[in-house]
């Protein structure tokens, strides 16, 4: 533990005094990011399926970003894995965070799709610190928190005797 | 040696993030018209003024942040907490 006292503002830091409420409004803000994506999700699967057309050309249009060579080469070389795991990922991901199952997986997915949202979208009209860094932000809370603990299925598989006996599974729990 | 890396990779993960975020965002600020990241247009379309900061280094510097935080997490797999680290955490989390 960091305890530092010639530093008044490193002390011993839990969650114990944020309250009760606490462990609900992050179940609450879990489930409400997991609607937010099983929505963009599911409405594109019922609208095109698997070939979210879309998806290809976005990356493309990210050219001369700080992700311009990644999404370029993921737009290039798997355009048809592009057009399908972007309405199906979306869908997973909501799912899961609505259930609270397999959170901190599910919220690394979420976090990668808005770092290519944020990075290519509508060139910071709103600024750097928009909607979408915030959108990119909350995954990575919920994430840090292990939200999936709270009101969650991750705290029912973390007892499973498969997750007792591999403890790193851990890792994508909560 | 395990407790060093913890603090450097937070620390480190947090300096990027606020550089990226405020800091930068300040200079943007001080450096004058336009105070966001896009660039400022006239009636025609024409680019008349450029940010003082390239939107580019600043979502580097966060992108690289939260790449460190993954980084960090993906080390914490491969080299989980101590016993003694582990206790500790536990006991924090049954005081809650």
């Amino acid at each position: 533990m960091a305890y530092d006292v010639s530093n008044p503002l490193d002390g011993e830091f839990d969650l114990g005094r944020a309250g009760p409420f606490a462990p609900v409004w992050i179940a609450t803000l879990r489930v409400v990011v997991g609607w937010w994506f099983f929505h963009a999700g599911v409405t594109k699967l019922i609208e095109s399926g698997l070939n979210f057309t879309a998806g290809p050309g976005y990356l493309q249009g990210m050219s001369g970003t700080v992700l311009g060579p990644v999404a370029v080469w993921m737009a290039t070389t798997m355009p048809g894995v592009i057009e399908a795991i972007v309405p199906l990922a979306e869908t997973l991901i909501g799912l899961a965070l609505i259930a609270g199952a397999l959170v901190r997986l599910a919220s690394f997915g979420g976090a990668i799709f808005m770092a290519f949202f944020w990075v290519g979208n509508a060139e910071f009209g709103h600024g750097v610190v928009n909607g979408d860094l915030m959108g990119l932000l909350l995954f990575v809370t919920l994430l840090v928190l292990g939200a999936g603990r709270y009101y969650g299925l991750d705290a029912v598989f973390e007892r499973l005797e498969l997750v007792e006996n591999h403890p790193r599974l851990k890792h994508l729990l909560g | 040696m395990t407790d060093m890396i913890d603090k450097a990779a937070m620390a480190l993960s947090s300096t990027l993030l606020l550089a990226g975020i405020v800091v930068l965002g300040v200079v943007e600020i001080l450096d004058g018209v336009p105070y966001g990241a896009a660039p400022t247009t006239n009636e025609a379309g024409e680019v008349i003024a450029q940010p003082g900061i390239d939107p580019a280094i600043r979502t580097g510097l966060v992108l690289a942040g939260l790449a460190v935080l993954g980084l960090w997490g993906l080390y914490r797999v491969a080299v989980p907490a101590t016993g003694v680290e582990r206790r500790t955490a536990d006991a924090t989390a049954e005081t809650q």
